[in-house]
């Protein structure tokens, strides 16, 4: 059975609110302006690679469940 | 592509993912699950993404331009709690075997079936919209395709003509689904196991889906345009006004609405019934989540890429204009004459319709048939032998139900609303369900009645902030309510709720419905307590993660029950086999000591496996009492009482309707009620719940050897109701009585028995059954029932039924015996007592001192105290000496024996001769002794000590003994006289006998002399005077000892049955 220390419960609870800052405004006026990079606006350059980021997020700290698996084993 | 073709390939992929669904099936039979996989896992969640999500979000985008968004950022947000959430919802689940989000519930506030039933009734209400926006989808695709990208009516009758009108699209559709849910959705009766089948399908619809819209992307953006810029330029370009669309936080898109949005999304991917079931009962493995957390986002992002492309191509394809822009998706291919794409997009769209209807349909029928039919049959006692085929065509009805109605809201008034609209209505009634879901992870003081209030308040401003608008805008209620509010009343306007108008329609729904949903939820639970059972569950609940480790081992059992015990109890509810495999699965490589039998500490678990296991045959509130009985029940002097498990011999395939009568008795015999009570309330649930006529229950009266009547229910009829029976051959009670068997019989039956026979057809009884109640294999009556239906109604299975029925209540009877047997011993014990006490104050305190006398007497009481009674007297020339024996051994003998005592005393002043004392003591006791039917023996002597003489009266006593060591002689003191209290008055005589210095006085009661060895043989008088005579020279006392000494070696025990009293008088 794969566990998670409680330090590893909370990094994910900050990364969810990070999360909800950083999908809501006031945040997102950052981006909500009509200014384009390579033909493409910033808001939707701002969704497509700040979503996939925050999978890669997920995906990396799923990873080091795996890892402080192996390390209880030890 | 004409309408033939659009058949074809609707009916070829639906027969595909029959196929698949089978291959699943079959796979897992063999025992090599297909969806066993976390990649699998995580498809099957995308059912999240439905029509809605193919054709909704390319229209949303083309109309509101961002907004489509938030409902796939949401939950790619919630996706970061899982593995803390989901975890601790799938963990909670599978230790309760919950098997739906209205079980998870009611389950954890006390297994509420209101409850339970509340939040079906919700959400079935709450997902018929979204069914019927999926029935949409697919009609609009199916005629959009046969009709080459127009936007028709009635394909299929402009092809076939003949084909009826109602017939459509929606209801072929509808109609397949349907059979594929009854197919792979019910087809056993078992809903905590996963549907193979149904999982596999849907996992393989989520890769169509995402195939099919990556590749019309794909051809978007690379056929029709030059990638992604090109269409963002060309777009900027063109429609400079609809710039809107590339931003956020205009009038279209508020910050409150976006907000809004994710809000809903969020709750909505944990709690729509549909992602409740694929994420939470699906899960055949939770470590699947660690892999669904990234890829179920990742799948969303991949869908979603290319929306905003589609979408702002599709509107520089058509100009701008937007009345197809839910169907971009379809209706770009096919314009540009790409069938095969297009039929490729179509075969998506229906991917993602069917996928969402089907799992919504099933989990939604297994909701109803637990919360609402499970109840309500349990409630109502539906008799009959086996209902299972019955509750599963129930399921399948359900599931028809739901589609169906989903079909009917679409034709009715999904007509009037663009997909999304449709869509988020259901998000909003899920997000009802969020205070209860989340309390009951993580608030213990929240209690079931503070939820169903919330959940009552959150669906009632549901239906009248989101519902009521739909209802108006299809014509139903009028338009003045939204303007002017009901009765005018503008506070209550449905979109603009206490005067709050400035924010969106979902906005405005989700802040008052929650507001009030989450308001009455928390301040309830703040003023009320939870009960003891829902106190129970929400530590299980709230503390889940760490509760395995901490409390669960904690509550140890007393005389720990055996692993044996509890695959007994679990066999007779779910059968020998399926109770072995459970427990054999369980214990695994679990420390078995070497009794074979479990470590204390692993008890509590195993109850608790038991529990559940047998929740999934019984539901789980009968689950718990019985466990929770049995276990209480055990070791207790209470443990054959609750003989549910000892006396059920119930085939295993018996009703749950018997087992609940069954558990029923059991608990009102357990209930300690008086035994009459008992009886009155077995046979009331009899009557009840199998309708007898006339139910009654004839005990043994030992005494005249009758069967009396000790209960009755039903018809007052004189012979059947009041009568009792002799015990003979000559009633069908008698026979059951004398035989110890059934006597089961109709009509025609008691041909021989005229008397019965008669009554029996006077009041039209077709049939009865008699069955004789035991108590250790001994009748000690029986248990009769009477009906006036057809005489099938005795099946083999009921009399069983009925045998452990009789058994229970044989089990009461004598329950009640030994408790008034118990009642009555601890009565005898404290008159004993109390007798004893007064007796051993009556006895001398101390010898008295006579000059030229040795005197010592004792009085040894037997076990059961005695009448025995000696005294002295003493006056200045003589010494009066009573000896006395009351029959009897109570508290009213203890007493006369203290008044004889007082009397003899008060009259001693007078000196009245020993005879005058005797007959005046007759007629004073008398009246107390005759009616007490007590009498008493007494010698009364008094010395006269100058003259060494000896005037003496004898009532009945034994003669006392003169010893003359002189002559080696024994002289018997005899006097007649009879016994007091026989006679009112009595003459009694008086002798006189002189002694000489050296003689030995004996006064004894029958005690001594009639003390019995093993053989029966009695210690006797000749026994008796060779002590005395051979012991002579000793002391008074010393003479005592040996007496007892020697009379307790004659009968080789320490214990006289009776009193034993001597009195030694030695004259020196």
């Amino acid at each position: 059975m794969l566990e998670s220390t409680p330090y590893q419960r909370q990094i994910w609870l900050i990364f969810f609110f990070l999360g909800m800052v950083m999908l809501n405004f006031p945040f997102l006026q950052i981006f909500n302006r009509l200014e384009t990079i390579w033909g493409i606006p910033l808001l939707v350059l701002y969704f497509m690679f700040g979503w996939p980021a925050s999978i890669g997020v997920v995906y990396l700290f799923s990873r080091t469940l795996e890892h402080n698996d192996y390390n209880l084993e030890d | 592509m004409n309408v033939q073709v659009a058949s074809a390939v609707f009916f070829l992929y639906f027969l595909l993912l029959f196929a698949i669904a089978g291959y699943a099936v079959k796979r897992r039979s063999k025992g090599r699950s297909l969806i066993a996989n976390p990649h699998v896992y995580s498809l099957s969640l995308a059912v999240y993404c439905t029509s809605w999500t193919y054709y909704g979000s390319v229209g949303r985008a083309a109309t509101t331009g961002l907004e489509f968004l938030t409902i796939y950022t949401g939950p790619t947000l919630v996706c970061f709690t899982w593995w803390f959430l989901l975890r601790k919802i799938i963990r909670i689940s599978k230790e309760h075997n919950i098997v739906s989000i209205a079980d998870f519930i009611a389950s954890r506030y006390g297994k509420s079936t209101a409850l339970g039933a509340l939040v079906t009734i919700f959400a079935v209400f709450g997902i018929v919209p979204y069914i019927a926006l999926q029935l949409k989808a697919i009609t609009y695709s199916f005629n959009l395709i046969s009709s080459n990208g127009e936007l028709t009516s009635m394909a299929l009758q402009r092809a076939y003509p003949a084909i009826p009108e109602f017939i459509d699209t929606a209801f072929i559709v509808a109609i397949l689904l349907a059979v594929f849910c009854m197919l792979f959705g019910a087809m056993r009766l078992d809903s905590t196991e996963r549907h193979e089948g149904l999982v596999a399908a849907v996992a393989f619809e989520s890769l169509v889906k995402l195939i099919a819209f990556m590749c019309v992307g794909v051809f978007v953006c690379y056929t029709l345009f030059d990638g992604f810029s090109d269409i963002f330029s060309q777009f900027l370009q063109t429609f400079p006004e609809k710039s809107h669309l590339l931003l956020l936080g205009d009038s279209s898109t508020p910050a409150t609405k976006w907000f809004t949005m994710t809000t809903l999304s969020m709750f909505a991917i944990m709690l729509l019934p549909r992602q409740f079931h694929i994420m939470v009962i699906e899960n055949s493995d939770i470590s699947h989540l660690r892999t669904a957390m990234w890829t179920f986002p990742a799948y969303m992002f991949l869908l979603n890429l290319f929306v905003l492309p589609i979408a702002l191509g599709g509107l520089l394809h058509y100009d701008g204009n937007t009345a197809l822009a839910d169907y971009f998706v379809l209706s770009l291919p096919l314009h540009n004459n790409e069938s095969a794409l297009a039929a490729l997009v179509f075969i998506g769209g229906l991917s993602a319709s069917a996928g969402m209807v089907m799992l919504e349909s099933v989990a939604s029928a297994t909701m109803i048939l637990n919360n609402l039919v499970m109840p309500l049959i349990l409630r109502f006692n539906l008799r009959r032998p086996d209902i299972s085929g019955t509750l599963l065509n129930i399921k399948r009805l359900a599931i028809t139900s739901v589609i169906f109605l989903g079909y009917f809201y679409f034709h009715i008034l999904g007509e009037t609303e663009a997909l999304v609209d449709i869509g988020l209505i259901s998000f909003m009634a899920a997000t009802q369900f969020a205070p209860a879901f989340l309390g009951a992870l993580y608030w213990e003081r929240a209690n079931g009645r503070a939820a169903a209030t919330g959940l009552i308040f959150g669906f009632a401003i549901w239906m009248y902030t989101l519902i009521v608008p739909v209802l108006v805008e299809a014509g139903w209620l009028t338009q003045s309510l939204m303007q002017n509010g009901p009765f005018g009343i503008e506070a209550l306007r449905p979109t603009a709720l206490f005067y709050l108008n400035n924010l969106d329609m979902w906005s405005h729904s989700l802040f008052w419905s929650i507001f009030f949903n989450a308001g009455s939820y928390v301040t309830i639970s703040i003023l009320s307590s939870p009960s003891s059972a829902e106190s129970a569950q929400a530590v299980r609940f709230v503390r889940a993660a760490t509760w395995k480790s901490e409390t669960k081992e904690s509550k140890r059992i007393s005389k720990a029950p055996t692993v044996i015990e509890f695959i007994d109890l679990m066999a007779k509810f779910i059968g020998d086999k399926a109770a072995n495999k459970a427990i054999s699965e369980y214990l695994g490589d679990r420390e078995i000591d070497e009794k074979g039998s479990l470590s204390e500490y692993e008890i509590p678990n195993l109850k608790r496996f038991t529990e559940k296991t047998m929740a999934a045959s019984v539901g789980a509130p009968a689950a718990r009492i019985i466990i929770e009985n049995y276990l209480a029940a055990r070791g207790s002097k209470m443990e054959d009482v609750f003989n549910i498990f000892g006396t059920v011999s119930l085939s295993r395939d018996a009703s749950r309707e018997q087992l609940s009568v069954l558990y029923d008795v059991a608990n009102l015999i357990n209930s300690g009620k008086a035994l009459d009570s008992i009886l009155d309330s077995v046979l009331d649930l009899l009557f009840r719940q199998f309708r007898f006529d006339l139910c009654a229950i004839r005990i043994l009266d030992e005494e005249v050897n009758l069967l009396r009547v000790r209960s009755y229910k039903g018809l007052d009829s004189g012979f059947l109701s009041h009568a009792d029976r002799e015990i003979n051959l000559d009633t069908c009670i008698g026979h059951t009585f004398i035989n110890n068997k059934v006597v089961l019989a109709n009509d025609s039956d008691c041909a021989d028995m005229p008397t019965s026979l008669a009554i029996v057809r006077e009041l039209k009884i077709k049939s009865f059954a008699h069955v004789p109640i035991t108590v250790e294999g001994q009748p000690i009556g029986v248990l009769s029932s009477y009906s006036r239906y057809a005489k099938g109604i005795y099946t083999d299975e009921f009399i069983e039924l009925y045998k452990n029925i009789a058994a229970q209540i044989g089990i009461a009877y004598r329950n009640s015996i030994q408790t008034v047997q118990l009642i009555e011993a601890s009565e005898q014990q404290k008159q004993l007592k109390i007798a004893e006490d007064i007796q051993l104050d009556l006895l001398p305190k101390k010898m008295p001192e006579v000059d030229g006398l040795d005197i010592a007497g004792i009085c040894v009481p037997a076990k059961q105290v005695g009448g025995d009674y000696y005294d002295f007297i003493t006056y200045p020339q003589e010494l009066d000496i009573v000896i006395a024996d009351v029959s009897g051994h109570n508290i009213g003998a203890a007493l006369l024996m203290a008044s004889t005592r007082t009397f003899i005393r008060a009259h001693s002043r007078q000196m009245f001769p020993p005879q005058t004392t005797l007959s005046t003591l007759n007629g004073f006791l008398y009246q107390d002794l005759s009616s007490s039917e007590l009498f008493i023996t007494m010698f009364y002597l008094r010395y006269e000590l100058q003259k060494n003489n000896l005037i003496y009266a004898n009532a009945g006593h034994n003669k006392p003994l003169i010893y003359r060591p002189a002559t080696d002689s024994f002289d018997q003191l005899d006097a007649e006289g009879m016994i007091l209290g026989i006679l009112p008055e009595v003459d009694f005589e008086q002798k006189e006998i002189a002694v000489d210095s050296g003689d030995i006085l004996v006064l004894y009661t029958d005690g001594i002399v009639e003390a019995q060895n093993q053989f029966e043989e009695l210690f006797g008088m000749q026994r008796f005077q060779d002590m005395i005579r051979d012991h002579y020279t000793k002391s008074s006392n010393e003479i005592i000892d040996i007496a007892l000494d020697e009379t307790r070696i004659f009968q080789g025990r320490r214990h006289f049955n009776d009193d034993v009293t001597i009195v030694v008088v030695k004259i020196l």
